[in-house]
């Protein structure tokens, strides 16, 4: 378990949280196949492109 | 593409459990104590089994990174709702000193995010409660 989870990047950690939660709530709120994979599509995309968002408006406080 | 669901929608209720109030408790507990068992319990295979392997992979992942994880004597508001979304995780809040064994490290950021992981994953498996709850008592959630 060490050797899978434990030298992930921050980065990593980022997708794998958003694969896995985006997973989770599409079987959670849809059904049938095609609609759970465009939910697990969008939910994965909306993750990365908030957390990328963020990370770019809060990196000048960075500085 | 709505044949397709309505198909989907048909099977399940063929599948489905007659429920009712006490089936929905017993699932309930079930799928609290171990991420999916509700839904296995519900003859709800695939349900069980995403359930069982995203959420078990959430709490194993954040107790690998070395996350904290908190415990029933705290005093700080943050830290005992930090205990319940973490005590959602089942088993795996029960087995995380077995699973961890080096110890949490939240002095880094990797710690941190472990923290953060392992509480998502209790989180996400009450929302599957719910979930198995509901379908146990035969209301079919949409």
């Amino acid at each position: 378990m060490n050797s899978l989870f434990g030298n992930l990047t921050h980065f990593g950690a980022l997708l794998f949280f958003a694969i896995v939660v985006s997973v989770t709530f599409a079987f959670l709120s849809k059904r049938g196949f095609v609609e759970r994979t465009k939910y697990t599509a969008w939910a994965f995309l909306a993750f990365l492109l908030v957390a990328i968002g963020i990370g770019w408006l809060l990196y000048p406080f960075s500085q | 593409m709505k044949e397709r669901n309505s198909g989907v929608d048909e099977a399940m209720k063929r599948e489905a459990v007659k429920g009712n109030q006490l089936l929905g408790i017993v699932a309930a507990l079930a799928g609290w104590a171990v991420p999916g068992l509700g839904h296995l319990l519900l003859r709800r295979w695939s349900k069980a089994a995403i359930y069982f392997f995203c959420i078990g992979g959430l709490a194993c992942a954040g107790l690998a990174m070395r996350g904290g994880v908190f415990g029933p004597g705290a005093e700080d508001l943050f830290d005992r709702l930090g205990f319940f979304a973490d005590l959602g995780a089942g088993i795996f809040y029960f087995l995380s000193h077995q699973l961890q064994a080096a110890g949490p490290d939240v002095a880094h950021a990797t710690g941190d995010y472990g923290t953060r992981l392992f509480a998502a994953a209790g989180m996400l498996n009450f929302l599957t409660v719910l979930e198995a709850y509901d379908i146990g008592r035969g209301v079919e959630p949409r």
